[in-house]
C-alpha cells in the first residue's frame, strides 16, 4: 500500500481530516520534475494556527513566484494523527504533493515562539530525519538541508545543533536567492561546503557548523569563534530597505479548516519607532519601512477579490503609527462597507481619531477595547519606556464609556526590571479608577460592565535593552499572582494570568546557548510537544528534561548578566548596536525615557546599514 | 426572486472537509466570483444559501445540491461557469438551474437518498463470496422484523439502540473485483434521508457487515451518495 492510500485510511480515523489534505483555493500546483529545488515550509504547530500566519503566505508566494522553485506546506499533525502515523510508520509529508520530507531539498521551519521548539524536533522526527545536523552530515544518505528563520532566529543558538542554516531578518530576498543558489550548486556538482561558502556571503545567512563556542568555568561564554576564515562574523541581519515592491500575497491560500484568523491581511509597515525596552519586535524589525497608501489599498482589494474573505485586517506593530493612517482609514472604511467586509484594526493607539474610526467600524457590536499600559505606575512605565500616561488612559476610557463600550481589557506585565509591590498596587488602582469612572458616567446601576486585567510574566529577550536582566523565579511570579488576586477582588473586575512554567522555559530558550539543545532534546524525548497548548503541555516532561540534561535553569532565567559578558547571540548583528542597548538599560535604571525616533534619531545604530525613513518626521 | 440550485460532485481529498467548512468554501467562492448573494435582513445578516442535505465527513457524492439567492438576476449557465472557475479541485459543479418555487427550503423537502458502499473483503473470506451469497445475505438481513443499530444520541452523546429496518427502502449488492484482483462488496442502499426520517449509511454498514460475520475496518469502507430524492418530485 502506498502512502496516499494509507493517508486515505488515516484520514477516516482522525479529527478534522481537512487539516491534512491540501488542495485549498489558491494553493500552488507544480510538477516537481520541472523545478530545480523543492522547499517544504514547515510551521511547528497545527494547521489552524499556521494558516493564520502571514509570513508563511508571503514566503510561499515569494518562492513559488520563481519558476524553478516549488514551495509546499507542512504543519504539525494533531496528536491523534501523529499516533496513527507512528503506528503505520508513515513519514510526515507535504500537503501539496504528499511528498515525504526526506525527499525534499529544503525543510524550513519558521520560529515564531520559543515554545514551538519541541514541535520542530517532533516534526523532524516524524519526517524520519536524524535530529542533529552533524548526524545528518555524517550519514551516507543524503538528507534535505534543514533551515529555519523567523523572529526567534535572532537568538538561534538553542537550535544550532539541529539546524543546518538559519535565515536572520527579512526573508523575501535572501531565501529564494539561497534556494536558487542551492539548485545551481547541485547542477554544477559542488559540495555542501562550497555551497555554504557562497551562501554565507549573503546578509542573514547563519550556518552554525561554521562556528564554535568555548565556555568559562562559571558557565558563561568565553569566546565565539569561526572555524573557517571565510565565515562572516558577526552575521548581519538581512534588511530590505524598501518593502513597497516586495512580493505580497494578494491570492493567499484560503484554508479548508477554519483558521484562528480567517481573514485577508495586509502588512502596512515593518518596524516600530516607539522603543519600548522590553519589546523584541520593536528592536529586531527596525527601521520602520512603510508601504504606500495606494499600494495598501490595491493589495487589500485584490486580496479580498481573490479570496472571497469577509474580513480584512491591517498588520503592523502599531497600526495607528502609519504615517497616513487617517487618510488610509477614510479610504478603507467605505471600501469595506461597499464590499460587505468587516475591518479589524488591531493594536490601535487610542486617541480621538481612533475613536471615530472604531465607532464607524463597530457600529452595532462594540467588541471591547484593549489597552496595554504594561505597568501599573508611571515610574515603571518610564523604566520600560512605554510612553503612556495615566491621564491618557483615563481620558480615552472615559470617552469609550461615553460611547457605549462596556468591556475594557487591560494588559500588564509583571516581573519587569526594578518592579516593586507598589507597581502591582498601581495595577489594582488603575482597575479601580476605571470602575469608578464607569459609575461616574453610567451611574451605580449602569448595567453590564467589565474590566479584564490580564498579566503576563516578563520574559527578557535577546537583542533588547533588557537582555541582561534577571527573570523572576516561578515562586516570585506565583506570589505576585496571589498578591494581585487579592488586590483585584473587586466588583466588575476579572483577573487573568498566565502559567508560570511556560514563561520560565520560554526564558531559557529566549537567551539560551548551544548547550540548551540537550535540554530541548531531552524534553522532546520525554514526550514534550505542542507546548503552547495547555492540553498538551507536559511540565513534568520539562522538569525531567532539566535533570536529564543537567541544565541549570536559574543560570539562564534568574541570573543577571554583566554588560561585558559574551552573549550567545553576539554572533548575530541585529542592526541595533549593543552600545545603544546598554545606554537604554542604563536609562531604564535612571527612570529616564527615550523619545519616539520620529521626533529625531535616538542613535540605535540601524542607520549605519540602511536609511531610516521615519527619522525625525514628527 | 433570483433563486438557483447548483449541483456538484464531491470527490477526492476534499471529501474530508466537513459540512461547516464546505459552507465557508462556498461562501468564499461566491464572493470570489463576484456573484453577490442576497443577504438576510436583520441584526446579523448572512447570505441566503444552504445545502439540500449535509453529507457525512469522508463521503464522496455525485448529487450535492446547494440552493442560493443572488441579489441580481443571472444566467444559470454563467453562474455554473463562474463556480467551475473558482471551486477547488474535487468540488465539481455539474449543473445550475433557476429554482422558482414557493417551498421554504430544499432541506425541508428531502425524502430519501441512494448510496453506494464499497467494502473490501478480507483475503481470508474472499473465496466464500459471490453474487448469490451476497443476494441471499441481503434478503435474510432485510427479512428481519427489526434491525437494531446503536446510534449516538445528539444531546446525551450516548449510544442507544434504534430500529432501522423501516428506514431501509431498498438494498442490493454485488461482489466486484478491482484491477489488482481484490474482491469487494458493492452495496446499493436506498435510505430515508430528510427532516422527518433519516438513516445514515453508517448504521447499515455497522449492522450488515457483522450480520455477514465480516470483520472489515470502517476506514477501509468507502461511501458515495448517488442521488437525493424529494417529496414533491423535484429533480436536479
Amino acid at each position: 500500500m502506498n502512502y496516499t492510500e494509507k493517508l486515505n485510511q488515516l484520514l477516516k480515523r482522525v479529527e478534522k481530516p481537512g487539516r491534512y489534505i491540501g488542495g485549498e483555493i489558491n494553493s500552488v500546483k507544480k510538477n516537481p520534475a520541472d523545478v530545480d529545488a523543492r522547499f517544504a515550509f514547515c510551521f511547528p504547530d497545527l494547521y489552524e494556527i499556521g494558516m493564520s500566519y502571514l509570513g508563511m503566505q508571503i514566503l510561499y508566494k515569494t518562492l513559488n513566484d520563481r519558476e524553478k522553485i516549488y514551495c509546499e506546506r507542512v504543519f504539525a499533525p494533531g496528536v491523534d494523527m501523529e499516533a496513527l502515523m507512528r503506528e503505520e510508520n508513515m513519514p510526515l509529508m507535504t500537503l501539496e504533493t504528499k511528498t515525504p520530507l526526506g525527499e525534499m531539498d529544503f525543510v524550513g521551519f519558521t520560529l515564531q515562539y520559543e515554545m514551538s521548539y519541541t514541535t520542530v524536533l517532533n516534526m523532524m522526527d516524524l519526517a524520519q530525519l536524524p535530529l542533529k545536523a552533524a548526524d545528518r552530515a555524517a550519514s551516507e544518505k543524503e538528507y534535505p538541508l534543514v533551515v529555519a528563520g523567523g523572529p526567534c532566529a535572532l537568538n538561534p543558538e538553542p537550535l544550532a545543533d539541529f539546524i543546518d542554516m538559519f535565515f536572520i531578518g527579512d526573508g523575501e530576498v535572501v531565501l529564494p536567492a539561497v534556494v536558487e543558489l542551492y539548485g545551481e550548486c547541485r547542477k554544477k556538482g559542488m559540495s555542501r561546503e562550497e555551497f555554504y561558502r557562497e551562501a554565507c556571503k549573503m546578509d542573514g545567512v547563519y550556518i552554525p557548523s561554521l562556528y564554535d563556542v568555548t565556555y568559562n568555568e562559571d558557565g558563561t561564554i568565553k569566546e565565539l569563534c569561526k572555524l573557517y576564515d571565510w565565515a562572516p562574523m558577526p552575521v548581519r541581519r538581512a534588511i530590505i530597505e524598501n518593502i513597497e515592491e516586495l512580493p505580497f500575497p494578494t491570492n493567499p491560500i484560503v484554508p479548508f479548516v477554519e483558521a484562528v484568523h480567517d481573514r485577508s491581511v495586509v502588512e502596512t509597515f515593518r518596524g516600530c519607532t516607539r522603543g519600548c525596552r522590553f519589546c523584541q519586535a520593536g528592536m529586531i524589525y527596525r527601521p520602520v519601512r512603510e508601504r504606500s497608501r495606494e499600494k495598501i489599498m490595491q493589495l487589500a482589494m485584490d486580496n479580498l477579490h481573490n479570496t472571497g474573505n469577509d474580513e480584512l485586517s491591517l498588520l503592523s506593530l502599531s497600526t495607528s503609527d502609519y504615517s497616513q493612517f487617517e487618510e488610509l482609514c477614510n479610504e478603507l472604511i467605505p471600501a469595506c462597507k461597499r464590499e460587505n467586509v468587516s475591518l479589524s484594526l488591531p493594536s490601535l493607539r487610542i486617541d480621538k481619531f481612533a475613536f471615530d474610526v472604531l465607532n464607524k467600524i463597530q457600529e452595532y457590536r462594540k467588541s471591547g477595547l484593549t489597552y496595554a499600559p504594561e505597568a501599573g505606575t508611571q515610574r515603571l512605565r518610564d523604566v520600560i519606556n512605554k510612553g503612556v500616561t495615566e491621564a491618557d488612559i483615563y481620558k480615552s476610557i472615559e470617552q469609550a464609556l461615553e460611547l457605549g463600550w462596556t468591556n475594557i481589557k487591560l494588559y500588564f506585565m509583571i516581573g519587569l526590571p526594578t518592579e516593586t509591590d507598589e507597581d502591582l498596587d498601581g495595577i489594582a488602582e488603575i482597575a479601580r479608577n476605571i470602575v469608578d469612572l464607569n459609575y461616574k458616567i453610567n451611574g451605580r446601576k449602569g448595567g453590564r460592565f467589565n474590566v479584564t486585567v490580564s498579566v503576563s510574566n516578563f520574559v527578557p529577550k535577546a537583542n533588547t535593552p533588557f537582555q541582561w536582566e534577571s527573570q523572576n523565579t516561578a515562586e516570585e511570579f506565583a506570589r505576585k499572582h496571589n498578591y494581585l488576586t487579592d488586590k483585584l477582588r473587586m466588583k466588575h473586575v476579572t483577573f487573568n494570568y498566565h502559567d508560570n512554567a511556560t514563561s520560565s522555559f520560554e526564558a531559557v530558550f529566549a537567551r539560551g546557548d548551544r548547550r540548551c539543545s540537550e535540554l530541548l532534546l531531552a524534553a522532546f524525548r520525554n514526550g514534550c510537544k505542542l507546548d503552547s497548548w495547555t492540553e498538551h503541555f507536559k511540565p513534568e516532561g520539562w522538569e525531567k528534561a532539566f535533570a536529564d540534561s543537567r541544565i541549570n535553569r536559574s543560570f539562564y532565567t534568574e541570573r543577571k548578566r554583566e554588560f561585558d559578558e559574551v552573549l550567545p547571540w553576539d554572533i548575530i548583528d541585529s542592526g541595533v548596536s549593543k552600545k545603544f542597548l546598554k545606554l537604554e538599560a542604563e536609562r531604564a535604571y535612571n527612570e529616564t525615557t527615550t523619545h519616539d525616533c520620529r521626533h529625531g534619531c535616538v542613535g540605535c545604530g540601524i542607520n549605519r546599514y540602511v536609511k531610516c525613513e521615519m527619522e525625525g518626521t514628527l | 426572486m433570483n433563486r438557483y440550485v447548483l449541483k456538484f460532485y464531491k470527490d477526492g481529498y476534499v471529501k474530508y472537509t466537513s459540512h461547516l467548512d464546505l459552507l465557508r468554501i462556498f461562501k468564499r467562492s461566491f464572493k470570489k466570483t463576484g456573484l453577490a448573494l442576497q443577504y438576510s435582513q436583520g441584526f446579523n445578516p448572512h447570505p441566503k444559501m444552504g445545502f439540500a442535505q449535509p453529507l457525512s465527513l469522508g463521503y464522496s457524492s455525485k448529487c450535492e445540491l446547494i440552493e442560493f439567492e443572488t441579489a441580481e438576476n443571472h444566467d444559470p449557465a454563467d453562474i455554473l461557469q463562474k463556480m467551475k472557475d473558482v471551486l477547488p479541485e474535487g468540488l465539481e459543479p455539474v449543473s445550475c438551474v433557476r429554482f422558482e418555487s414557493n417551498i421554504k427550503s430544499l432541506a425541508g423537502e428531502a425524502d430519501s437518498a441512494e448510496y453506494v458502499v464499497w467494502a473490501p473483503l478480507p483475503e481470508s473470506a474472499a473465496a466464500d463470496w459471490n453474487n448469490d451469497v451476497l443476494t441471499g445475505k441481503i434478503s435474510d438481513y432485510l427479512a428481519q422484523t427489526e434491525i437494531t443499530a446503536m446510534k449516538r444520541q445528539k444531546k446525551t452523546k450516548k449510544l442507544a439502540p434504534v430500529d432501522i429496518r423501516k428506514m431501509i427502502r431498498g438494498m442490493q449488492g454485488m461482489v466486484v473485483t478491482d484491477v489488482e484482483g481484490r474482491k469487494a462488496l458493492m452495496l446499493n442502499l436506498h435510505l430515508d434521508c430528510g427532516s422527518t426520517s433519516n438513516l445514515s449509511p453508517e448504521l447499515v454498514i455497522s449492522t450488515f457487515l457483522p450480520f455477514c460475520s465480516l470483520d472489515i475496518e470502517r476506514y477501509d469502507v468507502e461511501v458515495e451518495r448517488k442521488t437525493l430524492k424529494f417529496v414533491k418530485n423535484l429533480q436536479f
